[in-house]
């Protein structure tokens, strides 16, 4: 059966493994396979430059157009121009070429590629004695870099990657600018291109570009390049990487525009995205309360990374969720849980998940700061994905709690909001509600007012549903539901052990023979 | 086997005797098929005879035959040969799916069966084909084709539904989705369009619907787990025709029938359930739709009518509304005065109503109605789901829904009060409005517990259900004097004392009335009133203020067991239970009468016990009338002995299962009355207590180690002198229990009554082998409970036979052995026993071994001495278990369901607790403190230093307090 290996799969993903089962803290699980569209709220792994230069005229229609045939002359033209060796035609070309590749629709990448283009743009690119061609050859390079995979290996392939780092040297900031860019695109294809950037240097030389007088607009496409490259698991960056970049984006994070922000939260996202050494090294460089300060933030585009972010956090050691909460997260946590986008809600949710799967004394700071509330809001009113994570919360909380600390949520309302949740359409998120229940017993029983919380249970349609639950179409989940029922709302008899012989009429009183010395 | 002709007509002829009534025919040949399904062909065999014999009995019964083959042995098992040979694995993928497909419905679904289970290991790895197969089908144009593939596919996919997320499902799911989506939302919209085609055709139309019922269903499966992109793409093509099948309706295709729901019902509730799974999981994307959804299931209810086959949509229907408008986002689409008017008036109060068909159960089905009414199993009826909108309205709308239907309410009070004659049903409805605005929770002990305070419960009483309980014939409106007196029984908490006393007598004439619903409510009111607590856990109603009725209510109580119907009714047998519990010395003069008319019930349901619940009831009558008589007066046990025994002796004898425990606890309870000896008619019956078929059955064990009990408290001695020949079969009850977990304390009940109440010198044989067993036990699974009871038990002998006596035995068995017990498990265990009496025994065990065991003193043991000193103190100074138990008038036996199979335990045959210590020692501290000042006196000096060197400073603090109580001093 499928449903052991899941909760197993879900268990090693907890921080305190092996400590203790009831010791829950939910990472993100990498699931490889999705049913769903792409997540909309990640930053864009690749993206093609469509702006239009201020002196372009506007595209006439054999740039417009999707017939083949049309645009088949277009190339056939592009190929004599590139081809020719006189510098007007190579520029009008490559500028062909790029326009082609920069208009909105259906971009002809393959054409330009199958037209074996691609190595003469390379070419260009070292052309320091024309910067005209040089830029309008890396353009083209970058939007067919921002294509599939295949299509950024074809760039990669003819030697872009070497001739896009010297170019990062340019004296001209638009040039430097459009080879930052590229260099994204292929950074963002994955670990493989990644890595072999990184491999030649390319951190170096993007960071000597970080200047204080650098444009913004230049700044944007350098931080974005950057996160790129410290983007993607399986495996991660290298570390030597990751402590390279990291002073340069807690730089970045303490400017003002917004769009740089973005991206180097998005970046310190990936960097924690991953086991505790991993988030050890961003931890260390003190950036956590600038992070905290960055959840306040309205604008989606930085909230949610940072919000992320923090929840990647949280999701670490207890010391380094320790730090966080000196940092004031819990301060901040309780507005985004109360958020009007239901996604900033969910993701908040997660990290309060994650913080109350620490020891108690986490737990009660949950408490004091005021978490409780929103969060059972959320069990109310929040959608179905935040539902699924307060509930986490409420398990991890219900494990991790004192007796005390879990009278106290059973108090707030916390009961009655998950059991009136049993209903919900999902196997999985119903045995994790019942286990709750369960630990809400256990403290029940250490109190001995076991018949009280059955009662509330009762009073408030629990036990009907749990009752239900004994229909279900789950295994796990109905076996759960009669051993709570069984051991709560129930007697129970337990197996027998060993046998004694019998006659007709009587046993027999007679110990069985040992040589084996007692030792209890 | 070959594939040949004789060997098919071989198969014919078995599988024609399967069918044979004749067992002698039948079984042999269910042998031989069994015996010959593991060779190769058998399968292809049974898909032949299927296909192509000329007999349609056979063909059917090879159909049934392939399917349960294929759910026997197609799963490959690891480490067990696999089933059916791969050739034959091979050629049943390649030919099912056409099979299935060209067969007629009764073998399509055999067949569709076998594709599940066959899917369900094989999909999709190694059935690849499986889906492509089934995806062409959809072009046939053939519906009876196309409805095979897809009840097929429904089968194959339901399991979504319920599986846990994970990569392996998801996998499958995406694989299903690339494959699957597209061709079925092509199949969704012609089939849609056939219906307009069709829309004249009756019999196309059958076939059609019942398609996009499939359709429904598959759609439902495969939006489960989460949105798939594709359905998201799609989402307009699929809602816009599921909204638009819901204002659908067609005349061909409603059915005369009133029972059973139509095609167009059950394609309705399930676009109501994907429409429910949508808005609860996928909010944000099915927000734009879902207003028009609300509309259109809230025009399909206001339209839909009162017929049974409409319930479960309508249900469906109603528990959608009931789900979306508690969620805040939603709260405008409700929130205008007109809809919530309309909402109340068209779709809660309609279908609240009292429909023919309860009526119908109300006068000839009284148990289905009674579990439906007053036991909750209503889940999906309409009344149910009103009553949950109404609670989800609530939420936000608390104040405008209880006035809306407040004026609702008065309205049809009116109308009933114009003519009660043709009206009643106004008043019922009215009733059940109220209880389901005004209830908010509610528990079966407690009745409500919480109520809407908008709602004034009390006015309503006196004005709308007192009048009806008054009213002189209580036989007029049945259903409406039963609703009255529900109402009185599940607001009982919220009502003040003064209108429910007021409502007693009126009960109490309740009891006589002819219908069993009306005079089963009235028992049920009654005993939860009785139960009902007042002031320092007493009842709320005293036996003074129900003194006036007393005769009244307990004539009518057994009255009301001869109305037709209610012979074995537990209701009415609870009540009595109650009220004699309640009523105590009031009852006393009563019972010469009634002993006689509750074993004579007892003599009759030992015939055929069927009504568990109503037995239990009996038993507990019958121990209260005894426990109360024999109070007043204990010489009246024999009387009761005299009317009950032969009733038992029928029951031990005849062996009834469900009565012998209830007959051991009652015999207990009179044995127990009994001064100090044993009369010769129970020790008649002591050897056949030891009989091994006895306490082979779980549920006779307690009441039987009680019973032995009585036996041995009351005649250790008179068992030593005149059944000594019975001792070891009585140790032997003693080692069958231990060995076991669950009855091990039962063992150490008995044994410590032994210990207690024999002659000494009557064990004295036996006494090693006991403690070896006790040991054998500890070192194989040695359980908390266990240890709990052996420290009781070690202490017991202690104080019994002496420590240095117990010291011995111990270090006899093995070198050494008192000193491991001491280490391993006194002193780290003796704080977890619980129990006056237990740490009584305890204390004074180990008092004992501390002070009047030389070997404390003088060995190597004596470095165990302070710290089970320390120990002992703790055991005194842990917090006390101050939980109250409650009081055994207030148990309610349904507290535990589970009682039939475990043991039925008699609340009111309750023991009392033993102490077998008793007056002898009333202190242990300042025993403690008189032992030690005793031991110091002996040896001088060693005390005081024993304790400075090795107690903690907190202990010794509580040892001067028991040395200054007692008025002694160390030297």
């Amino acid at each position: 059966m499928p449903t052991a290996n899941v909760t197993d799969a879900r268990m090693t993903k907890f921080k305190n493994k092996g400590k203790e089962p009831s010791k829950l803290r939910e990472r993100r699980i990498a699931v490889c396979v999705e049913l769903r569209k792409a997540q909309r709220s990640e930053s864009i792994l690749k993206k093609r430059n469509i702006s239009s230069l201020p002196d372009d005229e506007a595209l006439s229609p054999e740039y417009a157009t999707d017939n083949k045939e049309v645009i088949s002359i277009a190339i056939e033209e592009i190929i004599c121009n590139v081809n020719s060796n006189s510098k007007e035609q190579q520029t009008r070309g490559c500028q062909a070429a790029r326009k082609l590749l920069s208009r909105e629709r259906n971009p002809p990448l393959k054409e330009i590629i199958d037209a074996g283009l691609l190595a003469r743009f390379v070419d260009f690119l070292g052309r320091d004695d024309d910067p005209t061609l040089q830029f309008e050859a890396a353009w083209a390079l970058t939007n067919i870099a921002s294509g599939t995979s295949w299509h950024t290996q074809q760039v990669v392939e003819n030697g872009a990657v070497p001739a896009f780092i010297t170019l990062l040297g340019s004296p001209m900031l638009h040039i430097s600018e459009q080879a930052v860019w590229a260099l994204g695109n292929i950074a963002g294809d994955g670990p493989a291109y990644r890595d072999a950037l990184i491999a030649c240097n390319v951190i170096p030389a993007l960071l000597a570009r970080l200047t204080p007088d650098a444009p913004v607009g230049y700044l944007r496409n350098l931080t974005w390049t950057l996160s790129n490259l410290c983007r993607n698991k399986n495996p991660f960056p290298p570390l030597s990487a990751v402590q390279q970049v990291l002073p340069s984006l807690v730089q970045l994070l303490h400017l003002g525009d917004k769009d740089v922000l973005s991206d180097a939260c998005w970046a310190i996202s990936y960097l924690t995205d991953g086991s505790n050494d991993r988030i050890d090294v961003v931890v260390k460089t003190g950036i956590v309360p600038r992070v905290v300060a960055l959840m306040e933030f309205e604008e989606l585009s930085v909230l949610t990374p940072a919000l992320r972010s923090m929840g990647n956090i949280v999701s670490g050691s207890d010391q380094q969720t320790q730090v966080a909460i000196d940092a004031g997260v819990l301060s901040v946590l309780p507005r985004l849980l109360r958020h009007p986008k239901p996604s900033v809600q969910k993701e908040a949710a997660w990290a309060v998940s994650n913080i109350a799967a620490g020891p108690c004394q986490q737990i009660q700071q949950l408490i004091t700061c005021g978490l409780l509330p929103p969060l059972i809001d959320l069990l109310r009113n929040g959608d179905f994905k935040t539902q699924r994570e307060a509930v986490w919360a409420i398990t991890n909380y219900t494990s991790g709690g004192t007796v005390d600390q879990v009278v106290q949520l059973v108090q707030s309302g916390g009961l009655e909001a998950i059991l009136d949740l049993l209903h919900i359409k999902d196997a999985k998120t119903i045995l994790v509600i019942l286990d709750a229940i369960n630990n809400m017993f256990l403290a029940a029983t250490k109190l001995g007012e076991t018949e009280k919380l059955c009662l509330l249970v009762e009073e408030v349609g629990g036990l009907e549903r749990i009752e239900q639950l004994q229909n279900h179409e789950n295994d796990a989940v109905y076996r759960t539901a009669q051993e709570l029922i069984e051991k709560y709302f129930n007697e129970d008899v337990e197996d027998e052990c060993f046998k004694t012989e019998a006659t007709e009429r009587d046993f027999v009183f007679k110990p069985a023979e040992v040589d084996k010395q007692f030792n209890f | 086997m070959e594939l040949n002709d004789a060997n098919l007509q071989t198969l014919t002829e078995f599988l024609q005797k399967t069918l044979d009534p004749d067992p002698s025919v039948r079984r042999p040949a269910e042998k031989f098929l069994e015996s010959v399904e593991g060779n190769q062909n058998y399968p292809i065999l049974l898909l032949t005879l299927l296909e192509k014999s000329q007999d349609n009995v056979i063909r059917v019964c090879a159909a049934v035959t392939f399917k349960n083959y294929i759910k026997r042995n197609w799963r490959i098992v690891e480490d067990e040969p696999n089933k059916i040979s791969e050739p034959d694995r091979t050629a049943i993928k390649a030919n099912i799916v056409n099979l299935m497909l060209s067969s007629p419905e009764q073998i399509q679904k055999q067949l569709s069966d076998a594709i599940s289970i066959i899917g369900r290991e094989d999909f999709p790895q190694k059935w690849p084909d499986l889906l492509r197969e089934m995806v062409n089908r959809f072009q046939s144009g053939d519906f009876h084709i196309i409805n095979g593939v897809l009840r097929t596919a429904h089968s194959l996919f339901k399991r979504y539904r319920h599986e846990f997320k994970s990569n392996e499902l998801w996998i499958e799911i995406k694989l299903v989705l690339d494959t699957f989506a597209k061709p079925l939302t092509e199949l969704f919209k012609a089939t849609i369009e056939l219906c307009q085609t069709h829309s004249t055709d009756v019999n196309a139309l059958k076939v059609l619907f019942s398609s996009l019922t499939l359709i429904s269903k598959l759609f439902y499966s495969l939006n489960f787990q989460d949105l798939p992109e594709f359905f998201e793409d799609n989402m307009d093509t699929w809602m816009a025709n599921f909204h638009s099948l819901l204002n659908l309706d067609n005349k061909l295709l409603q059915t005369d029938d009133e029972e059973e729901a139509g095609l167009l019902e059950l394609l309705k509730s399930q676009i109501c359930d994907n429409a429910a799974l949508y808005a609860q999981k996928y909010d944000e994307e099915f927000q734009p739709y879902l207003p028009q959804f609300v509309t259109a299931i809230w025009n399909l209810l206001v339209t839909t009518g009162q017929e049974v086959k409409y319930d479960l949509l309508v249900s469906n229907a109603i528990q959608f509304l009931a789900s979306v408008c508690e969620r805040p986002h939603y709260k405008h689409l409700f929130e205008d005065q007109n809809t919530l008017t309309s909402i109340c008036e068209k779709v809660i109060v309609p279908n609240m109503e009292f429909r023919s068909a309860d009526e119908e159960a109300f006068e000839d089905n009284s148990e289905e109605y009674i579990r439906r009414d007053l036991e909750g199993s209503d889940i999906d009826t309409r009344r149910r789901a009103a009553c949950d909108l109404v609670r989800g309205l609530c939420k936000f709308f608390e104040g405008p829904v209880t006035g809306i239907f407040s004026g609702y309410v008065n309205s049809m009070l009116g109308e009933y009060a114009k003519n009660p004659g043709v009206n009643w049903k106004h008043k019922d409805a009215a009733i059940y409005l109220v209880t389901s605005l005004a209830s908010k929770a509610q528990t079966q002990k407690h009745g409500i517990t919480q109520a809407n305070e908008l709602v004034n419960l009390t006015e309503f009483f006196v004005n709308h259900i007192l009048t009806d309980l008054k009213s002189p014939n209580v036989n007029e409106f049945p259903v409406l004097k039963a609703d009255a007196i529900k109402y009185v029984m599940i607001f009982r908490s919220q009502l003040p004392k003064e209108q429910l006393l007021q409502a007693v007598p009126l009960l109490v004439a309740h009891l006589q009335t002819e219908s069993t619903v009306q005079h089963t409510y009235a028992a049920h009111a009654l005993e939860r009133l009785f139960t009902m607590r007042g002031p320092n856990n007493s009842t709320l109603i005293s036996p003074t203020e129900i003194a006036p009725f007393t005769e009244q209510l307990l004539n009518n109580l057994f009255k009301a067991l001869a109305l037709p119907g209610s012979s074995e009714n537990e209701y009415i047998m609870k009540a009595i239970m109650r009220s004699f519990s309640l009523l105590q010395e009031a009852i006393v003069p009563y019972i010469p009468t009634l002993i006689g008319q509750l074993t004579h019930k007892l003599l009759l349901v030992s015939k055929n016990p069927s009504k568990p619940h109503f037995n239990h009831y009996l038993f507990e009558s019958l121990c209260l009338s005894i426990r109360i008589t024999c109070k007043a007066n204990s010489a009246t046990v024999g009387s009761f002995e005299e009317a009950l025994f032969p009733v038992f002796t029928e029951i031990l004898q005849n062996d009834v299962q469900e009565f012998v425990p209830y007959v051991f606890q009652v015999m207990s309870l009179l044995l127990e009355i009994h001064s100090d000896t044993i009369p010769p008619s129970y020790m008649a019956l002591f050897p056949h207590l030891l009989q091994p078929v006895l306490w082979e059955r779980t549920g006779n064990i307690p009441p039987l180690v009680r019973l032995l009990q009585a036996y041995l408290q009351k005649g250790g001695s008179t068992i030593a002198t005149s059944a000594a020949d019975k001792i070891p079969g009585l140790l032997g009850v003693f080692q069958k229990l231990i060995a076991s977990k669950a009855n091990d304390h039962q063992g150490f009940y008995l044994l410590n009554s032994i210990i207690e109440h024999m002659p000494p010198e009557s064990i004295t044989q036996y006494r090693k082998q006991i403690f070896i067993l006790l040991f054998q036990r500890l070192q194989s699974s040695k359980t908390t409970k266990f240890i709990k009871s052996f420290l009781v038990f070690i202490n017991l002998y202690c104080v019994k036979y002496g420590a240095i006596a117990l010291q011995e035995i111990f270090d006899n068995i093995q070198p050494k052995m008192f000193g491991m017990v001491l280490e391993k498990i006194v002193i780290p265990d003796v704080q977890k026993i619980s129990g006056q009496v237990e740490k009584k025994i305890c204390a004074v065990g180990i008092t004992k071994i501390l002070t009047e065991c030389p070997a404390m003193m003088d060995t190597e043991y004596t470095k165990l001495w302070s710290p089970l000193l320390q120990a002992l103190i703790g055991l005194f100074e842990l917090p006390e278990d101050d939980s109250i138990p409650d009081d055994e008038h207030f148990i309610d036996i349904e507290d535990t369901p589970g009682y039939q199979t475990a043991f039925s335990q008699l609340a009111f045959a309750g023991k009392k607790e033993h102490d077998p210590i008793g007056d002898a020692v009333s202190n242990p501290k300042i025993l403690l403190a008189q032992s030690l000042h005793k031991l110091s006196t002996a040896c001088p000096g060693r005390v005081p230093s024993m304790l400075s060197t090795s107690l903690n400073a907190e202990a010794l603090q509580f040892l001067q307090g028991y040395l200054q109580a007692a008025s002694v001093q160390l030297v």
